[in-house]
């Protein structure tokens, strides 16, 4: 064997070296490169919200709300391509590290390494300097010119593009919201007033009054044998919101934490035309706010304007169907602060949606007014309101030449333009928890601050109008849940103990009282000088719309009722817990 | 040992700390490092994904973070900041004038990379407070962060003094873009002459956006801070990717054609009360230094005398220049007045009005919304105060429209008499404005070298007796 030990290996100088860890440190940062940007390509769709999977499933659980396995499909789905993909942006994460410092030392190496065999400059003889600063001077003008004409160029053309829609001053603003106005009022897609007279297009009717054009409703029925009752079908979802008509349909809503939908029951049968849940709705808060079971998520009742109903959750929800129950839109307010829940119910102004949220304390500043455009969805305006919740419903209705809103919560009854949220007027009469809603009968407004007083106010106000335009207060038998009824001639109060009142509608004089001695939270509705109301335990009762104290029917249904009455071609419906009831005159006894 | 330094152009510079130009031997290497380069740009593109979406609509195991907004730096760490910043300034400028250390400036470039790079996630930086400070003179209702206003007047009060010493090696943004270059290439001076006004342009919109509360436009296009940050838009991420790629073979393309921090210093530095100087000594006219630069700042001396044919045509392009220049800043300022209406619509508020008004009558969108989707809702402001704000706002752009289209008609008019000027050099210098006070040249002079005993004295070149340059 023969060694060669004449000969032995040089030791590595340093430039070698530094060129060993260049070539590694490149190679490293290459390989984890690789293996970052293969990683990326792999994975083109990580992000959750673009899985395909995922908007599939969603897609099935629209069409089918209740499939509770759908649903627990796209949380597992949910979760985990969550997890993946922050699993995924941590690998980044420690991939950039290392790529960032191979790259580092493979810089730190170059650069030493290319130090061991740096060349210097060799600069030769310029003869010709000064001719070349010449040239040089020439060619920077144009450069410069050349760079400035292309910045104005680049300026210019880009304010060719654009056009703007905002006003040139703030006078202007006033005028472009009031061609959207005066759009509104020309172009409204609703229905007219007389229409919406004949049906029952809300929470007691239109104008909130609780009164009904019928001229033939039933005075009397009979449970037993059927006769009067045109037909009974069992209550098919939780809600104390009471029905709308409108045409042939009954609207209402019902739901709990898990479901809230919208089911329209056809008036002359009784059977369930449609129904449709309120699902998928933007800016639903994730998690349903905790409701007393005694209010629950739909004691709000329904609104329309004749071309679709709308519908609110104590969630925040807000929703637009067509009459046929097809979905328009929906948007979330995010969920209402409010002890009891919310109840304040919707209303309508031509083809605009009135959304009440007072909610939380006066200081929250929560609370708010909205117009929405019902065919869009679109706030037209919103106020701030400086109250805290309330439970009162809106009204709407048309005097002193303008659209009005009135809106109760402690203290302040107050009335905004329709057209654009300006406030009008506004009184500081209120007390105590507000539940009744207002009244519009006899070109006033009826409003019952609970357990202090009755007062009717005239609307063609100014500011603040409580000494001036109070036409009447009256301190007797002051309802705290129901509201008043009127016809514009008398008004009649219903307490929550069963106490009734008739009080002349023009000095605010009471006539008579009567007590039915039952609970009662259904407001009373007055059609065909008769007043019709329902008691919490099913008595249901009729008296005359009189100066003087007369009942003309008495009956136990054998439900329970929370929800006032609705009236429309001579019928009468009626919301309990177990059944939904439609009574008419015309409906014959059942053979026994 | 030295043996010539006008020799024959193989020679070892023993004993010289590295700079940054190198030759690599191979074609393979050269290769290696595009590719790396290549790599490192395509891989930007893995880091730019969005750690922000909406969370789940319903209830499941997924732990939501508490805050999606980092928390403010407390009051006792933004003076440390400033401290630190104040002290690297100090130290720049000792290693500039004192020490006239490359080294040393190395190091200092390495700290400031990770110190108000990484470590401070480059914010507050510099370059961005300009904007503060713009927002703060225009809007009496926004506080200016103290540390805001120290990073903006520190470095400019050393560059009033001593040049650019902050762009030396404190900027995180020039010190990481020094860092990387590898392989300079010279920008033509035409080319550089033609690209330099791009920053006080940049400066000059990023002021307009600010003082209208409109955006911190050069915070938000800033293609480092993705780098700093580990994660961006993706458009950012790659353009900083793609800056640095450059920076290897570009001198600082940021800070010479883009930085508007960078445009400001140069003001500065142009009237500083120090400048920096090549030679210790005398200049042997030996043109190292000039191949020395990176970043083309290196300015030869002027020709002896100008031709009196020279001379008038150069009187008579001045007196036209200086006619046209009214008339330029004029024209660029209407420009800039029909710029206002598109440039308004980066204002939060303006988009929010025309977004009100274009779309009131579109049906509503379905299905997850943005938080862009759902602005006007939290807005918590009606449509008429909306409004009211954007007129309001739309008129101040009027204003700042014209302001901003005279100042790029100033910059454009300044530009073109600064390169018809004719200036009397006697050595090779560095430009006041331009020089980063990098400190490249210094041990490429020859005086340089005998003043650290690298050299005799007996090998430099006699200086010449009459000077150079008249006119």
């Amino acid at each position: 064997m023969k060694f060669n030990v004449d000969k032995p290996k040089p030791a590595p100088s340093p430039a070698r070296t530094w060129e060993l860890i260049a070539w590694t440190a490149g190679l490293f940062s290459i390989l984890v490169g690789l293996v970052m940007v293969f990683g990326h390509l792999q994975n083109p769709t990580l992000d959750p919200l673009k899985s395909p999977e995922l908007k599939e499933n969603k897609t099935q659980l629209r069409e089918n709300p209740l499939d509770e396995t759908t649903k627990q499909v796209i949380r597992d789905l949910d979760l985990r391509l969550r997890a993946r993909y922050f699993r995924q942006l941590s690998r980044v994460q420690t991939g950039t590290y290392l790529l960032l410092g191979g790259v580092a030392v493979f810089i730190f190496a170059v650069a030493r390494r290319s130090a061991y065999s740096r060349q210097l400059p060799m600069p030769g003889l310029r003869p010709n300097a000064a001719a070349e600063a010449a040239a040089m001077a020439v060619r920077s003008r144009w450069s410069v010119t050349a760079g400035g004409a292309a910045i104005a160029a680049f300026l210019f053309v880009l304010s060719l593009g654009f056009s703007t829609v905002l006003p040139r001053n703030t006078g202007e603003i006033k005028k472009l919201l009031g061609a959207g106005e005066t759009a509104a009022v020309v172009e409204s897609d609703a229905a007219s007033a007389e229409e919406m007279r004949m049906n029952w297009p809300q929470f007691r009717g239109y104008e909130g009054a609780g009164l009904s054009v019928s001229t033939n409703p039933p005075v009397a029925w009979d449970v037993k044998t059927g006769a009067g009752i045109a037909w009974k079908t069992a209550a098919p979802c939780l809600g104390f919101n009471s029905p709308l008509i409108w045409g042939n349909k009954v609207f209402f809503s019902g739901g709990d934490a898990a479901l809230r939908e919208v089911v329209c029951l056809d008036l002359q049968t009784g059977q369930a035309l449609w129904r449709q849940a309120i699902t998928n709705v933007p800016g639903s808060p994730a998690n349903p706010p905790e409701i007393p079971e005694s209010t629950g998520f739909a004691a709000a009742s329904m609104a329309s304007d004749g071309r679709r109903v709308y519908v609110i959750f104590a969630n925040g929800d807000v929703a637009a169907l067509t009459l046929d129950g097809k979905p328009i839109w929906s948007r979330g307010f995010g969920a209402l602060k409010n002890a009891y829940g919310h109840a304040t119910s919707l209303t309508t102004w031509r083809d605009r949606l009135i959304v009440q949220l007072d909610q939380g304390e006066t200081e929250d500043r929560k609370s708010k007014l909205y117009a929405l455009d019902g065919r869009t969805g679109r706030v037209v305006w919103q106020k701030d309101r400086k109250m805290g919740a309330s439970w009162a419903s809106p009204i709407t209705f048309e005097s002193a030449g303008k659209g009005q809103i009135v809106v109760l919560a402690v203290p302040l009854i107050m009335a905004y333009a329709a057209a654009d949220g300006a406030e009008l007027w506004q009184a500081d009469l209120l007390n105590g928890e507000i539940t009744p809603s207002p009244a519009f009968a006899g070109g006033q407004v009826i409003v019952a601050s609970p357990s202090d007083k009755l007062v009717a106010i005239r609307p063609d106000g100014a500011g603040e109008i409580s000494k001036s335009h109070v036409v009447w207060t009256n301190e007797d038998n002051v309802p705290d849940v129901t509201s008043p009824a009127s016809d514009g001639e008398l008004v009649f109060c219903l307490t929550t103990s069963g106490m009734m009142t008739c009080f002349d509608a023009k000095d605010g004089k009471k006539q008579w009282e009567h007590d039915f001695e039952f609970e009662c939270h259904a407001s009373p509705v007055i059609a065909a000088k008769r007043v019709y109301f329902t008691g919490q335990k099913g008595v249901a009762v009729v008296v005359e719309a009189a100066r003087q104290f007369k009942e003309s029917f008495r009956t136990e249904m054998g439900d329970a009722f929370h929800a006032s009455p609705a009236f429309a071609q001579e019928r009468i419906v009626l919301r309990g817990v177990t059944n939904v009831w439609c009574l008419s005159a015309s409906a014959p006894a059942k053979a026994p | 040992m030295i043996r010539t330094l006008h020799g024959d152009g193989g020679t070892l510079v023993a004993g010289l700390p590295p700079v940054g130009t190198f030759r690599l031997r191979s074609a393979a290497a050269r290769l290696a490092l595009l590719a790396l380069a290549a790599l490192v740009f395509l891989s930007a593109g893995s880091v730019s994904a969005d750690n922000r979406f909406p969370p789940p609509e319903f209830e499941t195991g997924h732990q939501l973070p508490t805050t999606t907004t980092p928390p403010a730096r407390s009051l006792f760490f933004e003076y440390v900041d400033l401290a630190v910043l104040a002290a690297s300034l100090g130290v720049a400028s000792w290693l500039i004038y004192r020490k006239r250390s490359r080294r040393g400036l190395i190091a200092l470039s390495i700290f400031s990379v990770l110190y108000f790079g990484f470590y401070k996630k480059g914010c507050v930086c510099a370059i961005g407070s300009v904007q503060n400070v713009a927002l703060a003179l225009f809007d009496p209702g926004y506080a200016v962060p103290l540390v805001a206003v120290g990073f903006f007047a520190l470095p400019l009060a050393f560059a009033l003094f001593g040049g650019r010493s902050f762009c030396a090696g404190v900027c995180p943004h020039g010190a990481l873009q020094d860092l990387v270059l590898l392989k300079p290439v010279k920008v033509p001076p035409w080319l550089e002459q033609g690209l330099s006004i791009l920053p006080f342009i940049y400066l000059g919109a990023g002021v307009l956006l600010a003082a209208t509360g409109s955006m911190f436009l050069i915070c938000q296009y800033d293609p480092f801070i993705p780098i700093f940050r580990l994660s961006g838009r993706t458009l950012m991420v790659v353009t900083g990717a793609a800056l640095l790629l450059l920076g290897v073979f570009v001198g600082r393309p940021y800070c010479r054609f883009l930085c508007p921090y960078g445009a400001l210093l140069k003001l500065a530095a142009t009237v500083a009360r120090f400048r920096v100087r090549v030679t210790p000594d005398y200049c042997t006219q030996c043109r190292l230094c000039e191949a020395s630069c990176p970043f083309g700042a290196m300015r030869e001396p002027a020709a002896n005398r100008l031709e009196p044919r020279e001379l008038t045509a150069g009187r008579w392009r001045l007196a036209a220049l200086l006619l046209m220049t009214p008339l330029l800043i004029g024209t660029l300022a209407w420009v800039g007045s029909r710029f206002s209406l598109p440039a308004s619509k980066l204002h939060p508020t303006v988009a929010l009005a025309e977004r009100f008004v274009a779309e009131r009558d579109a049906p509503l969108k379905t299905g997850a919304l943005s938080p862009d989707d759902l602005a006007l809702d939290r807005a918590r402001q009606t449509p008429e105060e909306i409004m009211t704000q954007a007129v309001g706002i739309r008129r101040k752009f009027g204003i700042g429209g014209w302001v901003f289209g005279g100042w790029v008609g100033l910059v454009i008019a300044a530009k073109l008499i600064s390169v018809s000027l004719h200036r009397r050099r006697t050595d090779y210098e560095p430009d006041r404005g331009d020089c980063f006070a990098c400190a490249r040249c210094f041990e490429y002079c020859p005086n340089e070298l005998v003043r650290r005993g690298l050299m005799p004295a007996s090998e430099l070149p006699k200086p010449k007796t009459e000077p150079a340059v008249t006119i």
